[in-house]
């Protein structure tokens, strides 16, 4: 016989009652004062084990005892039976270690390999046009508030430009996409944009700021590449999915979430888009070579550029978007010297 | 002049002296007794007696016997020296309703509160947790790693082992309560919400032309969605055997959501861009933050005026305006800082000859405590308003929480969490519990027996009824 003393709740009044349960056979008692009552084993629920915490007997006539944990509990009918291997887990030291390894291994390996490789089969299914309006919008909404204006540039700059262009994309599979407009812009300066959709964007200041045709092409090609490549939807994918992991991971730390989960989500959502901006270099670096230009150029505008607004991006390098503009330039060389 | 002869009249008890009455009146108002002309001596003179409570020197406040610490830190069992405490503070009393602190000889505060009231007899009920961050440790990392594994499906067993953790660790009276939620209807609410949020994220990021649909739909839905989740939440917390019950329907959440129109108007305008001119936004940006806190006591009271334990219901009586006093300082607190902040961050970038971008963000972390130091007291004192109006039967609730204490906690636990990389969350989380518990009190007015439970407020009632389609959590 298995005696356990506890409390009774008879579910009329919030009241505790010091009582008794006995157990014998597949029957139980329950011994509260002077009354006691009687019960099949087989008719109780017993809420689930957490931690230490008492345990709670719920009772067929709408009754409740409650008492400390005690290994014989668990050979009762169970409330939540699904829960029993769960609280057996998490009473082990060791598998809480095995966890730790676990859970930081998964975390890892999603964030290098597992993501970015579901995010480009992912977004290869998708097709562009779903891009289309949210491009169409950006565009419209940058002209409205004048960040972008009408193109100065004469029209046998924009023509050679446009017949440059124009030969980049030939034979690309996403070439009918491609859309190249000019802007004028005081605000963004010597800047090109590849927008969802396929539309690309370059500024006057750009076009000015480059010695020769090649060298407007190569700033294209890069940006061809982020449309060849998907970049959109993958940065989209990708960070969607690091936001709503790094919210998960932090949920019960979320007093100050803000400054408990923004700083790991910048750092990983920076790194996606330096590797984006890295691969874009190199499909432009292929691009050009293919097409019969010289990466150098490339490198050569990278190079003025750096010089004219001239940054401390290296205090910045792991959360800045683009890669430092160095190791750019040196791998536009490599690209060149093969 | 006339006086009451009786020694044991009650004007003589409280004060010590026989009641003195103007010509012409013959009875004595307190006792009844036939009043005599001459001052009456008596054998024995006679103390006034002392109130049921006790009188905390260093804020004023009444305290009843029962209590041994009063709210401002002060315990009478380990007194400490009051001659460095200033004479002012000593008249000055702080009403545990409002905040707000009296001095004089106000008896009652502005905010309807009566210090005086304290004293009806009542019994303090402990409020305690007992959690353990060792326990808990092991109990989040197998969750998360589980949850992991199963790319989010198990989340739902997750949230119900961290809320049964939490429940049964924190007791009133020496009972903890009980968390009764099942992983399944939590899973069902989880997979509803995520394709909710799914189809928020593709139409405003890739389908914007369908996303006032998608607004509109989450409007009607809204109201429905908090009423869910509040049953949800009360039908499955337990205490005694007995569980906490919401009546609230959708058209009284419709009301208390959206009757101003103020929300829905803000939010409509700001859509289709009523609000294009900086006046107009500006205008109809001041109107929505003054009515702000009004709009959130008519969520409290909706959620508490329709909850309810053993056939009683919650009562609430904090006003709007009490809730715009603590936005209102909140955001004084957020001005004040920043002023500050601006000010020396100026002279001290004016100061640096060599300009990096490294100076920007250095002048955003005081920017930063300015908002944690806000965002604290604003939970601190909305949480305290909260309590210290709501009412459930014979019990009042007493929560001190301090807006300089939440911020403290705020801060080191985002600290250690950081430095720790994530490896004492569940410390951070144990030691917020246990904050929150400490500066809570529950006063019993009367007898528990005031609350009667039914069958189908029993817990085994629970688990024996028919789960309908509906029955999902869709709180976060």
């Amino acid at each position: 016989m298995i005696s356990l003393e506890g409390t009774y709740y008879d579910g009329r009044v919030p009241v505790a009652v010091p009582a008794r349960m006995e157990f014998t056979g597949g029957s139980a008692a329950l011994i509260a004062g002077q009354s006691s009552l009687h019960y099949a084993a087989s008719l109780l629920k017993v809420s689930p084990r957490i931690g230490t915490a008492d345990r709670f007997i719920a009772l067929p006539d709408n009754g409740q005892f409650q008492c400390s944990v005690h290994p014989f509990l668990d050979s009762l009918p169970q409330a939540s039976p699904s829960e029993g291997p769960v609280a057996w887990l998490e009473e082990k030291w060791g598998i809480a270690l095995a966890g730790i390894v676990i859970t930081v291994c998964l975390l890892l390996a999603g964030y290098f390999y597992g993501l970015p490789f579901a995010a480009e089969r992912i977004a290869a299914r998708i097709p562009i046009e779903t891009e289309q309006a949210l491009g169409r919008h950006a565009v419209v909404w940058l002209d409205e508030h004048k960040w972008l204006k009408p193109s100065e540039l004469d029209f046998q700059t924009q023509r050679d430009i446009r017949d440059g262009f124009d030969g980049l994309l030939g034979g690309l599979p996403l070439k009918s996409y491609c859309q190249m407009e000019f802007r004028a812009s005081n605000i963004l300066g010597a800047n090109a944009f590849a927008f969802p959709g396929g539309t690309i964007i370059i500024t006057d200041d750009m076009v000015k700021a480059a010695n020769s045709r090649e060298e407007v092409l190569a700033v294209l090609a890069h940006e061809i590449g982020h449309v060849e490549l998907r970049h959109t939807m993958r940065s989209l994918l990708q960070n969607s999915a690091v936001a709503v992991v790094a919210a998960a991971v932090t949920s019960d730390a979320a007093s100050l979430s803000v400054a408990v989960a923004g700083l790991p989500t910048l750092l990983a959502q920076t790194k996606y888009s330096r590797e984006f901006e890295s691969a874009a270099d190199e499909f432009a670096f292929n691009l050009l070579k293919q097409k019969g230009y010289s990466p150098l150029a490339f490198a050569s505008l990278m190079e003025r550029l750096a010089i004219k607004y001239e940054t401390d991006e290296k205090t910045f390098v792991y959360v800045s978007t683009h890669p430092v503009t160095e190791e750019r330039m040196k791998r536009a060389r490599a690209a060149a010297e093969e | 002049m006339p006086f009451c002869p009786n020694p044991d009249c009650d004007h003589r008890r409280r004060l010590g002296e026989p009641a003195e009455f103007s010509a012409g009146v013959t009875r004595c108002s307190d006792c009844g007794s036939i009043l005599s002309e001459t001052a009456p001596h008596f054998e024995t003179a006679r103390e006034p007696e002392k109130a049921a409570g006790w009188t905390c020197p260093q804020c004023g406040l009444i305290n009843g016997v029962d209590l041994s610490l009063c709210s401002c830190g002060y315990d009478l069992n380990r007194p400490v020296s009051t001659s460095s405490q200033n004479i002012e503070n000593v008249s000055a009393w702080h009403c545990p309703q409002c905040d707000s602190i009296h001095y004089g000889n106000s008896s009652r505060c502005s905010c309807g509160y009566d210090p005086g009231e304290l004293l009806k007899p009542h019994r303090k009920l402990a409020v305690e947790f007992h959690g353990s961050s060792k326990e808990y440790f092991r109990i989040w990392i197998v969750n998360l790693c589980l949850t992991l594994l199963t790319l989010g499906i198990f989340s739902a067993w997750a949230k119900v082992r961290k809320k049964r953790y939490f429940y049964s660790h924190t007791t009133v009276d020496g009972t903890p309560f009980q968390y009764l939620g099942q992983p399944i209807p939590i899973l069902k609410g989880r997979i509803i919400a995520a394709a909710a949020f799914l189809t928020y994220y593709a139409s405003s990021h890739l389908f914007t032309s369908l996303l006032p649909y998608v607004f509109a739909a989450g409007a009607v839905l809204a109201p429905w969605v908090l009423v869910r989740s509040v049953a949800f939440n009360t039908r499955y917390s337990a205490y005694r055997n007995m569980t906490f019950h919401f009546d609230g329907k959708y058209p009284d959440s419709l009301k208390a959501l959206y009757l101003w129109g103020i929300i829905p108007a803000f939010f409509l305008g700001m859509m289709f861009n009523w609000w294009g001119k900086l006046a107009v936004a500006g205008v109809a940006a001041l109107i929505f933050g003054i009515s702000f806190p009004w709009w959130i006591r008519r969520l409290r009271n909706f959620v508490i005026s329709h909850s309810s334990y053993g056939n009683k219901k919650g009562i609430f009586s904090a006003t709007g305006g009490q809730f715009f006093g603590v936005y209102f300082r909140s955001g004084l607190i957020m001005a004040g800082v920043l002023f500050v902040v601006g000010l020396f961050s100026t002279l001290w970038i004016a100061s640096i000859t060599k300009k990096t971008m490294l100076i920007g963000w250095l002048a955003a972390v005081p920017m930063y405590a300015g908002y944690v130091l806000a965002y604290a007291y604003v939970q601190a004192h909305s949480s305290n308003l909260v309590w210290n109006h709501t009412r459930l039967g014979p019990l009042r609730f007493h929560s001190t929480l301090r807006g300089l204490g939440m911020a403290k906690l705020y801060v080191t636990n985002a600290l250690v969490i950081i430095a720790s990389l994530g490896m004492l969350t569940p410390w951070a989380v144990m030691r917020t519990l246990k904050y929150r518990a400490d500066h809570m009190r529950v006063l019993q007015e009367g007898e528990l027996t005031e609350f009667q439970g039914s069958d189908a407020s029993a817990v085994e009632a629970i688990g024996a009824e028919t789960v309908d389609f509906f029955d999902m959590d869709l709180s976060l």
